[in-house]
């Protein structure tokens, strides 16, 4: 997982600033850290939305199907 | 504005400031900020906090008692004076180690009850012994859902970056801190990076892809910061996961060592017999027994074995100095092991810490900060008079000026040690002998006892100041 996501924000880095630099980073001293704190949150969310999703995918093969047919479509939006 | 000043390092938080007065240490909470202390209070944090060793405790006092009229304070607080105060810049690797996690586990406490920190500076942490206790009470403030860490930036340049810079590069963070009294930059420390560190998870977010960040300012980022930084939010899970991690990696941070120590194996390779490191203990623990000092320096304490032997002989505390971080390591350890109330701080006696920054006063030099009841100088006085070249007056001046007793130790040319300083130079001292050294001290202070301690003739003289 930590591979994956070292991919995602080496990748995520690349496309969206490229490698330019210039002096305007000192009218904002914090600006680094909080573009970091975005795109960990991010992280952070997004592997808790694949856990989510991961762990309902192995269910179905761990003979869970039924049980996750059986719940109401309200039940699964909460 | 009436009644007594702020201290001069008190200048930075519109929230209060702080006083010294009549031997008191006060801190005024100014009305602009509250709201947010009620509030901190209604949770029983700073209770908590305080009961559990981690805050330093405080008393909400009568609002006149400094005198300020201009604005008047909302509160006063009394908080108790400590024995010493001491800088980042002072500390040994395990010390800021121990102030990095403590500002973790306060950062997380108060996340627990909807309080966070506005800041992240090193200077809201003092010691008491080797425990880091966290002093600025208006720190804490009401946490708003979704806020970013808005320390961390100052809590990598002045805990993060410092403490790699040993542990990835063996390099001791104490001189580069001293001189830019922040810390050091997430870009410096980048720019000393090896691919090896960067492909670490921690080392490329908080280093690498911080600075990056940081540096980046196309049109796109100023974009970004017009639009999504400011309506920046990081989920709460996310913000502690974040102080989880941090903390999980400064707990497994150790200084490279490349055996480099001179003085961190000093108890084993010294010149002393053990009767002969039993004799000078017994000396001290005799000297610290008659006099019972609060507070004790020990110049050059080395791993801090006699600061030791002062603490059983009655010393309340005992401030070490050395240069050498392997003696600092060592004086940690020990102090933690044991208990004890010693704290072994970062000091080359030939170059003290100034007093600095805004207005030359914002940090204050040592020998401002606190005057000692008693001073140890043992096996020191050689390294000043013949390693640094200052004359013999001079040094025994200096440590008779430091407090008004104490005992220094002469090391006769014909000592191993000694003679090790003189085998690559010309010996240009003619006057660095024992009868010099006594005619000089006996010109400022009464000798209460002196010992010969080794077969060398070294001599350990226990002086009162006339």
């Amino acid at each position: 997982m930590r591979h994956l996501a070292s991919f995602l924000a080496i990748s995520i880095t690349l496309i969206v600033f490229g490698f330019e630099s210039s002096a305007l980073a000192y009218l904002d001293p914090g600006t680094g850290s909080m573009v970091l704190q975005l795109l960990l949150g991010g992280i952070a969310g997004a592997v808790v939305i694949l856990k989510l999703y991961w762990r309902r995918f192995v269910g179905l093969f761990r003979g869970n199907a039924r049980e996750e047919s059986e719940r109401s479509p309200s039940e699964d939006q909460k | 504005m009436g009644g007594v000043e702020p201290l001069p390092g008190s200048f930075r938080d519109p929230s209060g400031s702080v006083y010294q007065f009549e031997g008191r240490i006060f801190r005024t909470v100014n009305h602009c900020f509250s709201q947010d202390f009620d509030f901190v209070t209604s949770t029983g944090l700073f209770q908590k906090l305080a009961t559990e060793g981690l805050l330093l405790p405080f008393e909400i006092v009568s609002s006149d008692v400094l005198g300020l009229s201009d604005p008047k304070p909302r509160y006063v607080l009394e908080a108790p004076r400590l024995p010493l105060i001491s800088y980042p810049y002072e500390w040994s690797f395990p010390a800021l180690k121990a102030a990095a996690l403590l500002h973790l586990r306060i950062q997380l406490k108060s996340l627990e009850v909807g309080v966070t920190l506005s800041d992240a500076s090193a200077y809201n942490i003092q010691f008491q012994g080797i425990q880091p206790v966290f002093i600025d009470h208006l720190s804490f403030r009401r946490y708003q859902s979704g806020e970013l860490w808005n320390g961390h930036r100052q809590f990598c340049e002045q805990f993060l970056n410092p403490l790699l810079l040993r542990a990835f590069f063996g390099i001791a963070h104490n001189a580069w801190y001293r001189g830019t009294q922040e810390g050091i930059t997430t870009g410096e420390i980048r720019k000393l990076l090896k691919w090896r560190h960067c492909w670490k998870w921690n080392v490329l977010t908080h280093v690498v892809l911080q600075d990056l960040f940081q540096n980046t300012s196309t049109k796109r980022t100023k974009s970004l910061q017009d639009h999504s930084l400011a309506r920046a939010s990081l989920p709460l899970s996310s913000f502690k996961a974040m102080l989880e991690k941090m903390f999980h990696w400064i707990s497994h941070l150790t200084p490279l060592n490349k055996g480099e120590s001179t003085w961190g194996d000093y108890d084993r390779t010294c010149s002393y017999s053990s009767t002969e490191i039993q004799s000078k203990k017994q000396f001290i623990l005799e000297f610290s027994q008659k006099v019972q000092p609060t507070l004790v320096w020990d110049l050059g304490c080395n791993t801090g074995e006699y600061s030791e032997a002062a603490l059983e002989g009655g010393a309340r505390n005992v401030v070490g100095f050395d240069f050498d971080q392997g003696a600092l390591d060592g004086s940690y350890h020990r102090s933690a092991e044991r208990r004890l109330s010693f704290q072994a701080l970062f000091m080359d006696a030939a170059n003290p810490s100034p007093s600095q920054g805004w207005n030359g006063h914002e940090r204050e030099s040592l020998q401002s900060r606190v005057s000692a009841d008693a001073v140890l100088a043992l096996a020191l006085v050689h390294h000043l008079a013949i390693a640094r070249n200052i004359p013999l007056g001079q040094v025994v001046s200096w440590l008779i000026r430091l407090a008004p007793q104490g005992v220094i130790e002469f090391v006769p040319k014909n000592d191993p040690m000694v003679q090790e300083l003189l085998s690559l130079r010309q010996d240009i001292f003619p006057d660095y002998t024992a009868e010099h050294f006594m005619a000089l001290l006996k010109e400022k202070a009464v000798i209460i006892k002196n010992e010969t301690v080794s077969k060398s003739g070294r001599m350990l003289v226990w002086f009162k100041r006339m």
